[in-house]
């Protein structure tokens, strides 16, 4: 870690706040992060870039962003799993229908399609997972740094 | 489902013979040396059964690996009652859900203090979910019943629809087909499936003031959240057990087991050599595999296999995409493997407890595809952790100890085995 700012320190509602979309443009997540009124900080790193963004209610989401200022990755840790359709953007529809063809099980979801891989795992009060896109990973960085 | 009211009369007059005698079935004598009458002991164990499942259109809709049992629920303080088979036991989860789908009583909401029914909603790994109003019922197990029970009525169609932060880009899993049960009975490690998180301000996105304005989160007391019935038991209420057989390596079409309330209260339920693992306060502890330690780790009749690290790190390969198995490991050949389950003596002596397990995954393709469907070697990847699900219960005495209650293995929330 080179360096940690805190941008905001808004307190209160109850729902948490889910931040950029994967593969989408690191600006709106300033614009989410205010809307919802939560706590974030960004670390860089020396090829991305993390925006920490923590709730209220415990749930941290980390957002994995290239120096070309895109998404490539999110993680969630907390008490419920964050809204995924905000947090996954489109990307949510492939998740949810790749897991639709494979109910038959209950479990932690795993799905790791060419471009896709998303992990949700855990139960009631404590969930966590994580998205990222193969495709988008910047030069030198590794699936392992989306934690 | 058929209505049954004689259970509630019998269940009354339990209930008041324990009141007159003042308590449990241990002690045959008073102090003055009067030879009293023993109250006939609690019937305390419930019998559970893997099988094929509920039926639904003429198909049965059952998972893998799932443990039943059957539950009666009735309108508070009366004998009107029903019994519903088929309600999943999930160690994983807390508390009673039943589609509204499968109620035929007709029951009173549990309110907040605007007199405003309230909404609860239960997120799943898989990111499935549940949404209903709370509703009181009565339930009752083997012989014990634990009254004015808040339990969740899963997707009724004249409730406010499941909030966005519910759904959370999820798929409801609301109906009996869906869920693969009637229901589902919560017998994890906690009283209450939120607690103390719930009933404070910024609560978690799991209770929900519902005004007919719409739906919005909000903090409950303990009292009204989702309720463990077993700690609600007048007696039996520390912990239960789940007993149940092995199978052979082909699996089995069906298994018979029981559920035992109470954890050392009567002569059924001693912990006899089962070691106590404590979990902490999201109901985990680790796992050693390989010599590295793995947080995150849970214990839950409620997932289909023993769901652990991924391919990589397990060298097993994952089942294809587009097969029957998805999801799960299919080894050429069965791979057995040792791992060390950690976690501090419930006791508070301050040195941990590890515990060895010892489980072997074979191929799931053939067993998936086969007629059985108890398993005892099902796996499957768990980024990160340990999910010792189902096939963990088989050949075992898997002991739950709730949270704040105490028995001779310590004070919950603990597991033992």
């Amino acid at each position: 870690m080179r360096s940690v700012f805190i941008l905001f320190s808004v307190l209160a509602v109850a729902a948490f706040p889910a931040g950029a979309t994967l593969g989408g443009s690191a600006e709106s997540v300033v614009t989410d992060q205010a809307r919802f009124h939560a706590k974030r900080a960004v670390l860089e790193r020396r090829d991305y870039t993390v925006h920490e963004i923590t709730g209220d209610d415990g749930t941290l989401i980390r957002e994995y962003v290239t120096p070309g200022g895109k998404v490539f990755g999110v993680s969630w840790t907390g008490p419920t799993i964050p809204d995924l359709a905000q947090l996954l953007g489109a990307y949510n529809t492939e998740f949810q229908n790749t897991l639709r063809s494979k109910r038959s099980r209950r479990s932690a979801a795993v799905v790791r399609n060419s471009d896709l891989v998303v992990e949700s795992a855990g139960h009631t009060r404590a969930f966590h997972g994580r998205a990222y896109l193969n495709s988008m990973l910047p030069s030198g960085v590794t699936e392992d740094v989306v934690q | 489902m058929r209505l049954v009211d004689w259970r509630g009369s019998v269940a009354a007059v339990l209930l008041m013979t324990l009141a007159a005698c003042s308590g449990g079935s241990s002690s045959g004598s008073s102090g003055t040396g009067v030879t009293t009458t023993l109250p006939p002991p609690i019937s305390n164990t419930q019998p559970v059964l893997m099988d094929y499942g509920p039926i639904v259109n003429g198909q049965y809709v059952g998972f893998n690996n799932t443990v039943y049992t059957t539950v009666i629920i009735c309108v508070p303080g009366t004998t009107t009652c029903q019994s519903i088979d088929h309600v999943m036991v999930d160690t994983g989860s807390t508390g009673l859900r039943i589609p509204a789908s499968v109620v035929t009583l007709s029951l009173p909401f549990v309110t907040d203090t605007s007199n405003n029914p309230i909404g609860n909603c239960v997120q799943y790994a898989d990111t499935t979910y549940q949404w209903g109003p709370l509703m009181k019922v009565d339930v009752q197990m083997a012989g014990e019943v634990a009254s004015s029970v808040p339990i969740q009525i899963v997707g009724p169609t004249n409730f406010a629809a499941a909030p966005s932060a519910c759904t959370a880009g999820g798929t409801p899993a609301q109906t009996v087909a869906a869920l693969g049960a009637n229901g589902i009975l919560g017998v994890g490690l906690f009283r209450q499936d939120c607690g103390s998180a719930c009933a404070a301000a910024s609560p978690p996105a799991i209770y929900f003031t519902c005004p007919a304005s719409g739906c919005v989160a909000a903090p409950v007391p303990l009292a009204s959240q989702l309720q463990n019935p077993v700690w609600m038991f007048p007696q039996d209420n520390n912990g239960l057990s789940i007993i149940l057989p092995q199978v052979g390596a082909a699996g089995s079409v069906s298994l018979a087991g029981s559920m035992i309330f109470g954890i050392a209260t009567q002569s059924d339920n001693a912990l006899g050599g089962a070691q106590a693992l404590g979990a902490d306060p999201g109901g985990n502890f680790t796992t050693t595999f390989n010599g590295k330690v793995y947080s995150g780790s849970f214990i839950d009749s409620g997932s289909s296999g023993y769901f652990f690290l991924d391919s990589a790190t397990t060298s097993l390969p994952n089942c294809a995409a587009n097969s029957d198995a998805n999801g799960f490991y299919c080894p050429a050949s069965p791979v057995t493997f040792t791992a060390i389950n950690n976690g501090p003596n419930p006791k508070g002596t301050g040195i941990p407890v590890s515990i060895n397990v010892a489980f072997s995954i074979a191929n799931a393709l053939p067993l998936i595809d086969s007629p059985s469907v108890v398993f005892n070697n099902l796996g499957g990847p768990n980024p990160g952790s340990f999910d010792w699900g189902a096939p963990f219960f088989l050949g075992r005495t898997v002991f739950v100890g709730i949270e704040g209650q105490n028995s001779p293995a310590g004070t919950g929330p603990y597991w033992a085995y």
